[in-house]
């Protein structure tokens, strides 16, 4: 015969007709029923009188946790077990209705997934550890030490909860029925998420300052409308399940390398580079683009992107700084370049003073459609919107840039491109090349 | 300029994100937030592809509660935030330093306080990813300043939280996390994938908390596994049993300081550009080291003689590479972006009042400038 999984030489800690002791050997009868392997079971145990019942377990895994937490991190045990190890290991989640509820997102985010654990959850209307405060389970009229005039606030229906949160087993008992032992081993043996809420007598708070007594327990649940015994109890696709068949499709990502093989141009110092434009038009696509291709050229580069906090909409702005040598600073004080193919863009350079920060070689490439307000420098303006459309008009200035600057190989470029846009690289390149003739026959701008 | 070599446009975060893969990271669980979600994202992607686990999380606290329970189980674990995050997960971190259970958490920092500046850098975070168990126990906590260090410190941050049993935090923000650079990963240092000292002799004799050098953290056993774990957040004895005030339950209190101290020197990582006879040292870490070397390049073309030392390991304090670099040295600047030099004040008492110089700021990376402004006017 193997060892018990309860001590058996161990006195309970708890207080004299405390149910915590009764729930505590319906569970031992339990496991001796179902001869679950005790290495196969981690009993997890929240904060509380409950939480005391780890120390009275000899042979399963025990993991005494903090405050509503415990099911997080039987959850967590649950998981790492059922994908990367055997998937036996079964967390029996010992927690009291303080627990509960703060824990309450834990017990609906692991029903919704269907972890396989098994949370037993003892309520005994009140926080019996700290001196018997009321707790969000305290039923009407209640008295505890915080609500001496009788409690106004009515309790959760935690198993209304949990069914709504599609937890396939879902059970309520009182501490005094007899075949509480036989629910609690339905629940464990259960395969998936099970809750059980057991309805508890706390004799030194609860029974003392309410009449209440085991024969008074089921009074409790009908005057909070409580139903009792198994609400539920089905099959659904457990997480681990759904997982596997998910993940057996995954394949890791190829990392994007590319050589530097094309001659380096000119670039006697670091030069900064400012893109901007609307969020959505491939702004940050064509810094990614002139970064890959500086790259292709053995530049050192750096590449930042900011937009608004609302993803998708407003601004977007990107900062490209190229350099022959290692790169300290990331920060663009002085912009060598900027390309600005919206209103959008515009803005966003005045507002954040980046017009104000240009030198006086500093070049800007703007859409013909912009109006500035006054700077020092030198500002440029061509149909980039009209040749190459909005989604490609930074890309444009990009390519119209490098074939004047030289900094670099067009070809680095193009090879980015194809490297970037795949099968619409022709069509993009046929695009940008349109820029450069239209140019040259309309004159250069302003 | 590089060869031609291979190389690949890579942000910090998602650097992090590959030092932790290659580091034999099995389990992440993630909640997005700005500027950390690229960590989470890229995990969500390739991890599972390698075969390990990958989630969302509802939240911050469940997320690191998924974490150190699979680290319970024996799998390298690991979550990413920011510090609105972090300040969900301090108790959670302290359930990891108490129950001396491995876990890797990347906090890349933003401009505070609460919601502060979602896509602005900081360093603000500092003090609170240290001082914040009751009891101050040292946490060992990484720093890297570029998309090469995120992956070689996050490698360390795996080795160091295994091999000592602790969490480690990643430290970064959101300019290191959020800026993309050419990475080659022919020179990415890599470090060796390290396990837990595993428990081997019979079941019957095993312990939770046995430690018989409190200088090394206990022999580990998962939950799941052969020998009966008795793990918990309460002061415990080598059991895991809850005694309160007894000898056994404090010295293993102080072992969770002493394993930490024990290994100091190991822990330290440090850079530095030291120049002879150097009256000046410039200190700083994170992002700010960046500026800082560019202030020293400048600095040293004027003619100055003055000595850079970069903090990768912030805690630890690395004592003894400080006062070796600052010997001699009549001013040392500590730079760092917050507001009242948040690390300058842990550096104060080893350095000297007298000869630190706070170079601070909020709102913006230091730029080079904004260092060699007080340093001229010495």
């Amino acid at each position: 015969m193997s060892t018990p999984y309860l001590k058996q030489d161990s006195a309970l800690p708890y207080c004299k007709g405390c149910s915590h002791s009764i729930v505590l050997r319906a569970l031992g009868d339990a496991l001796e029923k179902l001869q679950i392997p005790p290495a196969e079971l981690a009993i997890v145990t929240d904060i509380g009188c409950v939480g005391l019942a780890d120390a009275q377990f000899a042979t399963p895994h025990t993991v005494h946790t903090t405050h509503g937490r415990s099911t997080a991190f039987a959850g967590g045990l649950s998981l790492a077990d059922s994908v990367l190890g055997e998937g036996k290991l079964k967390p029996i989640v010992l927690i009291g209705d303080g627990g509960a509820m703060i824990g309450l997102n834990h017990l609906v985010n692991a029903a919704l997934l269907n972890l396989d654990v098994t949370v037993l959850v003892h309520n005994n209307f009140l926080f019996g550890m700290t001196g018997g405060q009321n707790s969000a389970f305290t039923p009407l009229d209640f008295v505890t030490s915080t609500t001496q005039a009788g409690n106004t606030t009515p309790p959760l229906e935690l198993a209304l909860c949990l069914l709504a949160a599609r937890a396939p087993f879902v059970a309520r008992q009182l501490a005094t029925d007899g075949n509480l032992a036989e629910v609690l081993a339905k629940a464990i043996s259960h395969p998936g998420f099970a809750l059980v809420e057991i309805l508890e007598l706390c004799t030194a708070y609860a029974t003392r300052w309410n009449s209440l007594t085991g024969a008074k327990l089921k009074q409790v649940a009908d005057r909070c409308g409580f139903q009792l015994g198994i609400l539920r109890d089905e099959r659904r696709p457990r997480f681990k399940d759904a997982y596997r068949e998910m993940t057996a499709k995954l394949r890791p990502t190829v990392a994007r390398r590319v050589r530097a093989n094309f001659q380096l141009g000119n670039l006697p110092r670091p030069i900064g580079v400012i893109l901007a434009g609307t969020a959505g038009e491939r702004v940050q696509t064509a810094a990614g683009v002139l970064a890959e291709a500086a790259m292709r050229s053995g530049l050192h580069v750096t590449l930042k992107n900011d937009n608004p906090v609302t993803q998708g909409s407003g601004f977007s702005l990107s900062e490209v700084i190229l350099s022959e040598t290692e790169i300290l600073f990331t920060g663009v004080e002085q912009p060598d370049v900027i390309i600005v193919v919206s209103g959008d863009g515009l803005k966003e350079l005045e507002r954040n003073c980046i017009l104000d920060q240009t030198k006086h070689d500093t070049l800007i490439l703007a859409d013909e459609g912009l109006t500035f307000p006054d700077v020092s420098c030198h500002i440029l303006q061509l149909p980039l919107r009209k040749i190459a459309g909005a989604n490609l008009a930074a890309l444009a200035g990009v390519a119209w840039w490098l074939e004047v600057s030289q900094i670099f190989p067009l070809q680095a470029l193009r090879v980015a491109l194809e490297a970037r846009f795949g099968a619409e690289a022709a069509s993009v390149k046929t695009r940008l090349s349109q820029l450069s003739h239209a140019e040259s026959a309309a004159g250069h701008g302003h | 300029m590089p060869d031609a070599s291979q190389l690949e446009l890579l942000s910090g975060n998602r650097m992090t994100a590959l030092g932790a893969l290659d580091a034999g990271c099995r389990f992440f669980s993630g909640y997005p937030i700005t500027p950390s979600s690229e960590i989470y994202q890229t995990m969500m992607e390739e991890l599972p592809a390698q075969g390990g686990v990958a989630l969302a999380a509802p939240d911050e606290i469940t997320a690191l509660a998924y974490c150190v329970g699979a680290s319970l189980a024996g799998y390298k674990a690991m979550t990413a935030t920011s510090g609105p995050g972090w300040g969900l997960m301090v108790e959670t971190v302290q359930y990891a330093v108490m129950t001396e259970t491995p876990a890797v958490i990347a906090v890349v920092q933003r401009l505070g306080p609460s919601t502060g500046g979602a896509t602005q850098g900081a360093q603000g975070d500092v003090l609170c990813t240290q001082y914040f168990t009751s009891g101050s126990y040292t946490v060992p906590v990484l720093a890297p300043s570029n998309s090469h260090e995120c992956y070689e410190l996050t490698q360390a941050a795996f080795y160091w939280s295994e091999r000592l049993r602790t969490p480690v935090i990643v430290l970064s923000d959101k300019e290191v996390g959020m800026t993309s650079e050419s990475v080659n990963s022919d020179s990415l240092r890599r470090w060796p994938v390290v396990e837990r000292k595993p428990f081997s002799k019979s079941a019957k004799f095993f312990r939770t908390y046995a430690c018989d050098c409190l200088e090394e953290p206990p022999a580990f056993s998962a939950v799941g596994g052969r020998a009966r774990v008795a793990a918990t957040g309460s002061a415990h004895d080598q059991e895991g049993r809850l005694r309160k005030n007894s000898p056994e339950v404090l010295e293993l209190l102080i072992h969770l300081q002493t394993k930490i101290d024990a290994h100091a020197d190991e822990i330290s990582l440090i850079d530095e550009e030291p120049c002879e006879n150097a009256d000046l040292l410039i200190l700083s870490y994170g992002i700010s080291v960046r500026a800082a070397r560019a202030a020293v390049r400048q600095l040293r073309a004027q003619g100055r003689r003055v000595s850079f030392l970069q903090i990768k390991s912030l805690f630890p304090v690395p004592k003894k590479e400080v006062v070796r670099a600052a010997a001699g040295c009549k001013r040392v600047y500590v730079v760092e972006e917050n507001l009242t030099g948040q690390y300058a004040s842990v550096l104060e008492p080893i350095v000297g009042s007298e000869r630190l110089v706070r170079v601070n700021g909020i709102g913006h990376m230091i730029t080079p400038g904004e260092i060699l402004e007080p340093v001229d006017a010495t």
